[in-house]
């Protein structure tokens, strides 16, 4: 293979898994930059999407629908969640919200373990994108490519979102200042419940987008949580662009990390964070200096 | 201290009225509730919250299974070494994790167990891979000492381990270095501007806790006979820190008695339904919930009350 | 002699200057106030003081020696104590435990991980007389965060104070604190100053506050020091009453 074409398959690859990165940490970085919650449980949503779409698609055979499904029944059962039990917890200290989203983690898994069972579920992609292109003569799998165009798409209206609109000034100015919190006062219990769930569907999302790649299983949380809070601690806490460059190194690293030294791929991942949090603690883009 | 010295003596007498499978598993709770108790020390004193505690715990594990499988050290020397090992390891675990605050902490944290989860499945000449130790044996000591073999042995073992560390942990929180982890739990700026360097305070105690985690893990090995990726996986981590929060925070006797009520509940519902993680997890959430305090803060509020 | 000398400070965010080449010197036995209109520096000269933020030029002098590299917990360990604008307490600990805490940061024996309460002694006995001489014994074992809002802002003084500083620091003391409330805490450390001998360096936009505990006042404005010297004649000049009314409109 010639290092060109495996170069620009490869940088294709880490963009797709990028992609994937990115749904779950701006997801998690919605949720913490409005509301300064720490939602553990965001590889359990992940997780939910995928198992959710693998029904939808054995129900409608559409993979389509399942992108429609899954967001709103996870994002629904996320804001459920928040008005249900989070709303308890505001006044406790931040390890209250860690403590109660991790036990969610444990009864989702389970919950899922019983409705899904313990299989791997494959679940595949629409006909139209399982076909393989060409690009330089290596064979390349169109979903990937699909992938990162969705990647590229959410990263604009999540852009457009925050410089536009009312709310997205509201977390851009939360996110720099975590007293403006007090400005939002009581009279947003909505937008509350709103963020929460809006950030769980876009785990969702991911989760439906991930099945095809990575099957649906139950070891989908734990490693999902583990490279989301890997990529915001690196791009720094609350930060849209932080979590997206944040993404696409993580992804990177892992892809030609990968490649390169298999066994070591993982302690790559955790090397740049700890880098980059000995010389910047607040990550990135993040606040602290 | 005279209801310390009671219930002592009353773990001493036990295994002269239990029957065997009964000691097995008051055994494998006493190891339980020494890795819970390591754990508050972190979470209830200095608010410091690990996600990857059973990192302590399976390197413990590994490391005495290796000296029992592969040298002659006799069990208790192997079990102390281990977990004086693991220690020493957390200093620089500490230094890493301590760089970040709050959440990335705790991140960090599970960050290193699940590499160390990895390590072991690659690790085979160690860790035996995924097939684990299996055969770890209770060595003897010299001049043909060997009362640990024994299951009353071992107990012993396991009941002094657990005294000497609770022993030491109380002493530890009652001292000035005490006084100034829950300086750092209730506010850490305050205690940076008074002069102490709290990094360096967060280091010991992570080391201090990681070390006593290692010492039950070191039991577990050749309490179980073998060491498997398990004792290093995620759901472990949980699980302790469940113990601790039910049992109770910040009170060292709390989490053991969570850790006795954990395993016990899980005794019983597992005969009636696999999927007793589950209420282990509405459990938990609801003792966050309405019970922070837990199940020996709730007892100690009561007997409060009354001397009231 | 002087305690604490500052050479042309200087603390930039990006384009803004928060302070601007700052020069003042506090001489051992001084009560010294730093006023100036909100946004005047004050606060960040403080830190800069402290050791919380570093400088981007000029150097801080503590009893003789360049303290300007160093981390905010050295310079405590060198004998600088403060107290912060927004209380801060350790709230479910008691008010002795509080000034015990304070007390140890200057012990050798605040590593000690054993001998339980035993070895607090010399500490608890700082911390005890510290709280006597703000008034708080009554209160000693209520939990810090039960007391009334003044008795706080006195703990945090008494903390301060048990530390036996060379030179405290008040941030805004009666910051928060209702008419009433900041007379009487007034009125103690009146007292306190007049008997210990303390150096003190106090920032405070109350007038009447600064004018009632300090020998010596600095006036902050835009980051600049704009007027320096005793009461009466900081009263009188021209540009302070300018930049407080300019501060106002």
């Amino acid at each position: 293979m010639d290092f060109l074409p495996f170069l620009v398959t490869q940088c294709l690859n880490a963009l797709s898994q990028a992609a994937l990165l990115f749904f779950l940490g701006c997801g998690l970085t919605l949720i913490f930059g409005i509301m300064r919650i720490v939602n553990f449980a965001h590889g359990a949503f992940f997780m939910l999407g995928a198992y959710v779409g693998y029904s939808t698609v054995h129900w409608t055979g559409n993979f389509w629908a399942a992108l429609i499904v899954a967001p709103i029944l996870v994002g629904a059962f996320g804001a459920a969640f928040e008005l249900g039990i989070l709303r308890q917890l505001y006044g406790r200290d931040g390890h209250a919200f860690l403590m109660v989203t991790f036990g969610l983690t444990l009864i989702m898994g389970e919950v899922i373990r019983l409705i899904w069972g313990v299989e791997a579920l494959q679940v595949k992609p629409p006909d139209s994108l399982s076909d393989i292109v060409f690009i330089l003569d290596e064979p390349f799998p169109v979903y990937r490519l699909f992938l990162v165009g969705a990647g590229i798409v959410v990263a604009v209206v999540i852009w457009q979102f925050l410089e536009r609109t009312r709310l997205g000034l509201l977390i851009r100015a939360t996110s720099q200042n975590a007293e403006m919190v007090h400005a939002l006062g009581t009279d947003v219990r909505l937008v509350r419940s709103a963020v929460f769930g809006i950030g769980c569907g876009l785990a969702g999302i991911g989760g439906v987008m991930a099945a095809p790649l990575v099957t649906a299983s139950l070891g989908m949380a734990p490693n999902a949580v583990i490279d989301t809070f890997v990529i915001v601690i690196i791009g720094g806490m609350g930060s849209f662009l932080g979590s997206l460059i944040g993404a696409v190194l993580v992804a990177f690293v892992q892809v030609f990390g990968t490649y390169y030294f298999p066994d070591f791929a993982l302690a790559f991942m955790y090397l740049i964070m700890v880098t980059v949090l000995v010389v910047r603690p607040g990550g990135l883009l993040g606040k602290e200096a | 201290m005279r209801f310390l010295i009671a219930v002592a003596a009353l773990l001493a007498l036990l295994p002269f009225g239990l029957p065997p499978y009964a000691m097995t598993l008051l055994t494998e709770a006493l190891i339980l509730g020494l890795f819970a108790m390591s754990l508050d020390l972190m979470v209830g004193y200095a608010r410091l919250i690990s996600f990857g505690h059973a990192a302590a715990y399976g390197f413990g594990a590994y490391a005495s299974g290796n000296f029992l499988l592969h040298t002659s050290m006799p069990l208790p020397c192997a079990v102390l070494l281990a977990g004086l090992l693991g220690g020493l390891v957390a200093i620089g675990v500490g230094w890493v994790c301590t760089q970040a605050t709050g959440v990335s902490f705790s991140m960090l944290t599970l960050a290193y167990a699940q590499l160390l989860y990895a390590v072991a499945f690659k690790w085979t000449p160690v860790t035996g891979a995924s097939d684990g130790l299996a055969g770890i044996p209770r060595n003897p000591g010299p001049f043909g000492v060997t009362w640990w073999s024994t299951k009353a042995g071992f107990y012993y073992l396991t009941l002094a381990c657990l005294l000497g560390t609770f022993v030491f942990c109380r002493e530890l929180v009652r001292s000035p270095f005490g006084a100034v982890l829950r300086g750092i739990r209730e506010n850490e700026a305050k205690t940076i501007a008074l002069g102490y360097n709290t990094r360096r305070y967060k280091i010991a105690i992570v080391a201090i806790s990681f070390g006593f985690a290692g010492l039950a893990g070191a039991l577990y090995a050749p309490f179980a006979g073998f060491a498997n990726t398990e004792l290093l996986f995620w759901l472990l981590s949980g699980q302790v820190l469940i113990m601790v929060i039910v049992g109770g925070a910040g009170t060292l006797i709390g989490p053991v008695l969570g850790a006795v009520f954990f395993l016990y509940m899980q005794q019983q519902l597992s005969s009636y339904t696999d999927s007793w993680a589950l209420f282990f997890g509405v459990i938990f959430v609801l003792f966050v919930l309405f019970m922070p305090e837990g199940i020996w803060g709730l007892i100690l509020s009561r007997f409060g009350k009354k001397a009231a | 002699m002087a305690l604490l000398e500052l050479d042309d400070l200087t603390k930039r965010y990006g384009g803004i200057v928060a302070v601007d080449h700052v020069t003042m010197r506090i001489d051992a036995g001084e009560v010294r106030a730093v006023i100036g209109p909100n946004g005047a520096g004050k606060t960040s000269l403080f830190h800069l003081i402290t050791g919380v933020v570093k400088a981007t030029e000029g150097s801080v002098r503590f009893a003789d020696q360049d303290v300007s590299a160093l981390p905010a917990h050295v310079r405590c360990q060198r004998g600088m104590s403060r107290t912060f604008q927004l209380t801060s307490l350790f709230p479910e600990m008691s008010a002795r435990d509080n000034t015990r805490l304070a007390a140890q940061a200057r012990e050798g024996k605040r590593w000690l991980p054993l001998g339980g309460s035993g070895v607090f002694h010399g500490a608890a006995q700082r911390g005890d007389a510290a709280l006597e001489r703000l008034g708080l014994t009554h209160v000693a074992d209520r939990p810090a965060g039960l007391l009334s809002h003044g008795d706080q802002r006195l703990l945090e003084v008494a903390m301060a104070l048990a530390q036996q500083p060379r030179l405290l620091l008040l941030d805004e003391p009666t910051q928060g604190l209702s008419v009433e409330e900041t007379a009487q805490a007034v009125e103690v450390l009146a007292s306190l100053f007049a008997s210990a001998g303390l150096t003190v360096l106090l920032v405070e936009h109350d007038m009447e506050v600064v004018f009632r505990l300090a020998h010596k006042i600095t006036v902050l404005h835009r980051g600049s020091v704009i007027a320096d010297g005793d009461p009466e004649t900081v009263k009188a000049d021209e540009s302070v009453q300018n930049a407080y009314l300019g501060g106002f409109a």
